[in-house]
């Protein structure tokens, strides 16, 4: 039997494991009717569509979400000059790749946040 | 779905670091208040980048950009993108950092801002990125200061913090002093593989943790056999090599044991059965200026283990020293191996601070009761 492979759980993560009553026709993973959206989707791919590309890789992601995004945060500060003023030297110390830098390696146990408890 | 409240942090989760147990219990409380919600975090790896719970949904950043600020402004943009759908309906937008609150004290809100300050990344990242420029901390001090008068209250975990909040022109009236808590556990088993006696040290590997001093530290502690140092990080392997190397060059490397990224209950059981709990914060800008509020600490306590803390402000809000452990100076093996060596030979003394640790967490530091101040904070904006 094909069992649902949906992410549950707010702090402890599992998986459903219902029996499946289809596959989502985007990505393809197994679904049970519970947590299949209109039209089948699984919940991932159904939110994914609420919002616009969030791949990086794609060039009206680099082209207009950030860009839309700076144009609208700097009328908030009424300085448009706000985000160019991270300049290569402030960013040149947070480039990866050094045993200094603790923040720098990208991977899913990293740590990531800006402050710890 | 659109909501009515939303959390938001540059952090991933869920994980085993203490900041994950600090948003499960914070967003849990705002989501319980306002019928739901959208939690806005770090993902990559396993996590689905998209999940609802109910009327819960948690979404995941999880684009790879290296650069430290540019994944900071990426997820600026994207927490935009996020909160846009719910802009007419969302009522608090909770924030822990300031590029998650940029995008939600945007003009022509409607929602309240609740910033939740747990450390200032001006004087943290001077310590975690000890290249960075100070003109470049300028500018992050800048862009804190622009979101926190913005927002519309703000939550710190302890009277230090605050102090370093107020000092950036916060107004006294909108800091609110929710503090980290605990949930006392139930008696646990011993770890199958716990030795029979050992220290134990619980959390991150950052410099300003303390570890090299406990490494001294132990190394004084070699007479006696048979105790060994349990270090739980929250952190992978890879993390704790300069640590390790530390160890093997001091000569105590074979006298610890180390487990990483344990499950929160499995920690617990190895901090209950303790002798006692270490927690050697350095006495840096970062631990005494903007102060920090040790969950280690706090979790230490209410499994009922005796503390040996470095004496910090931050730490002193949270544990009397006699009372509930030992209090030594900062970076200073010599005083903290004496501390903890005077609490080994008094077992019975130990475990009454240990009892009585426990009792000061159920009396005010549990994590009910701060999500009752926070509950209270909600309160406030609604009036």
């Amino acid at each position: 039997m094909t069992r649902c492979t949906v992410t549950t759980g707010f702090f402890v993560l599992g998986r459903c494991g219902q029996a499946a009553a289809g596959s989502c026709p985007h990505c393809a993973r197994p679904v049970c009717a519970a947590h299949a959206a209109p039209g089948g989707a699984c919940p991932e791919c159904a939110a994914a569509r609420g919002y616009r590309t969030q791949d990086p890789h794609d060039p009206t992601w680099v082209g207009n979400r950030r860009r839309d995004y700076y144009q609208r945060s700097s009328r908030t500060y009424q300085d448009t000059y706000w985000y160019s003023s991270f300049d290569e030297y402030d960013r040149g110390a947070f480039n990866p790749g050094d045993d200094y830098s603790y923040g720098g390696d990208w991977g899913p146990d990293d740590d990531t946040g800006f402050v710890d408890s | 779905m659109r909501h009515r409240a939303a959390y938001v942090a540059f952090d991933r989760f869920p994980s085993s670091k203490g900041s994950a147990v600090h948003i499960a219990q914070m967003a849990d409380e705002l989501f319980d208040r306002y019928g739901g919600g959208l939690l806005g975090v770090i993902g990559g790896g396993d996590l689905p980048r998209y999940q609802r719970e109910g009327t819960r949904e948690i979404a995941r950043f999880d684009a790879r950009i290296p650069n430290l600020i540019d994944r900071a402004e990426a997820f600026s943009g994207w927490v935009a993108d996020h909160l846009a759908p719910h802009w007419e309906t969302l009522e608090v937008c909770h924030v822990r950092d300031p590029w998650s609150a940029l995008p939600a004290v945007a003009d022509g809100r409607r929602h309240k801002v609740v910033y939740e300050v747990n450390g200032l990344p001006s004087i943290e990242m001077g310590h975690t990125w000890p290249w960075a420029a100070p003109s470049t901390l300028g500018k992050i001090r800048e862009l804190e200061r622009f979101c926190l008068e913005r927002s519309d209250a703000v939550v710190v975990p302890s009277r230090v913090i605050g102090d370093a909040v107020r000092e950036r022109g916060v107004p006294e009236h909108k800091v609110h002093l929710v503090p980290n808590g605990a949930d006392v556990p139930g008696a646990t088993e011993r770890p199958a593989d716990a030795p029979e006696r050992y220290v134990i040290y619980v959390g991150a590997m950052q410099p300003w943790q303390g570890l090299d001093v406990l490494m001294r530290v132990f190394a004084r502690l070699a007479d006696l056999d048979g105790l060994r140092l349990v270090v739980c990080a929250s952190v992978p392997e890879r993390r704790a090599k300069p640590v390790r190397r530390l160890a093997e060059r001091l000569g105590v490397a074979d006298r610890i044991d180390w487990r990483f990224t344990l499950p929160h209950h499995e920690v617990a059981a190895w901090l209950a059965h303790a002798e006692a709990s270490v927690a050697p914060l350095t006495g840096c800008a970062r631990n005494l200026d903007q102060g920090c509020a040790p969950l280690k600490v706090i979790e230490s306590m209410a499994a009922g283990v005796p503390v040996v803390a470095s004496d910090l402000p931050a730490v002193r809000e949270l544990m009397a020293d006699g009372e509930h452990g030992r209090l030594v100076p900062a970076d200073r093996p010599a005083e903290l191996a004496r501390a903890i060596r005077v609490l080994l030979e008094y077992p019975h003394e130990a475990a009454a601070m240990g009892r009585r640790g426990r009792e000061h967490i159920e009396e005010g530091l549990t994590w009910a009761r701060s999500r009752a101040r926070l509950a209270e904070v909600y309160r406030t904006l609604d009036r």
